[in-house]
């Protein structure tokens, strides 16, 4: 048990929130799963409507949420 | 407006410092405008003290609302069902919000959370500047529409000083030189002539040197019996 908890803290993978434009970005990982490529699962897509409706709070519950890295991509 | 800016994150949390559980009150005119209490500046400093608190290992409980105004007991007053349960109130209002909070509600801890700068405008995005001092007097007839009381940095009454330079002032080279701005204005208006009528010392008694200000006007108060404050 304890060497399986050591080995996540060695294995630690930053849960990352990617906001995503669904007209480029999201998309973009669409076609990606199209494509069967895989991408990390701490990486969660979120799909905005366009980058520009991201705003400061967004940002911030997420981190308040528990994520240790936003991503934004459009 | 009012200008008003928000103190130091650093300095927001010590003052929260054995607070379990908070209300951040924002207000929705002034300082909704100038960007420091408004709902959004409510929202986004809540968040930051949640984070920043439960990273230090006291994270407190913070809630969130906004008023229309807080400078205005009906705007203010429903908030008082709701109080109970808070250790204190944090004010994103101006000094005199704050201070609203504090005489309606005097049984809670009421906290300034954004210091008040000065009554001025926008001059263009994300810039303000002072334009009145409220001394109570105004001469803005005699100075073309310019206030040497709020804009001179030696609120001189009858002329530039000798630190006015190429139109700025010796203060500081950002801050125009009002006198200059002034005789300009006058100049343009062809009232030149108007600033040859020496001013004698202002009398301040109607600004702060006369102590808090107070203004009754019985023509709109209500009869005795109808008053609730």
């Amino acid at each position: 048990m304890a060497k399986e908890e050591s080995s996540k803290e060695t294995h630690w993978e930053p849960q990352i929130v990617a906001f995503c434009c669904r007209h480029c970005a999201y998309a973009a990982a669409d076609l990606a799963g199209g494509l069967r490529l895989a991408y990390p699962p701490s990486v969660k897509v979120f799909e905005l409507p366009c980058t520009g409706r991201l705003d400061v709070l967004h940002v911030l519950r997420t981190f308040e949420d528990g994520a240790d890295g936003v991503m934004v991509a459009g | 407006m009012i200008v008003a800016e928000q103190k130091p994150l650093a300095e927001i949390k010590a003052m929260l410092a054995g607070y379990q559980k908070v209300l951040v009150v924002g207000c929705g005119t002034c300082v909704t405008v100038c960007f420091a209490g408004g709902e959004k500046e409510v929202g986004i400093l809540a968040s930051a003290l949640r984070m920043a608190t439960r990273l230090d290992g006291n994270g407190i409980d913070l809630d969130e609302t906004t008023v229309q105004r807080q400078c205005e007991w009906e705007y203010i007053d429903p908030l008082a069902d709701r109080l109970e349960d808070y250790d204190a109130l944090l004010s994103l209002g101006c000094g005199v919000g704050v201070q609203t909070l504090a005489e309606r509600f005097p049984s809670k801890r009421v906290l300034p959370g954004l210091n008040t700068s000065f009554m001025g405008l926008p001059t263009e995005q994300g810039v303000w500047e002072e334009r009145c001092q409220a001394c109570g007097n105004c001469i803005l007839d005699m100075t073309g529409g310019i206030c040497p009381i709020a804009r001179c940095s030696k609120q001189l009454l009858n002329g530039p000083c000798g630190g006015s330079q190429n139109g700025e002032c010796e203060i500081n080279p950002e801050i125009p030189c009002a006198w200059q701005l002034i005789w300009e204005r006058m100049s343009a208006l062809g009232l030149l002539e108007q600033l040859m009528e020496v001013q004698p010392p202002k009398d301040w008694s109607t600004s702060r040197d006369g102590g808090p200000r107070r203004i009754i006007r019985d023509d709109l108060r209500l009869p005795e019996d109808y008053r609730d404050t």
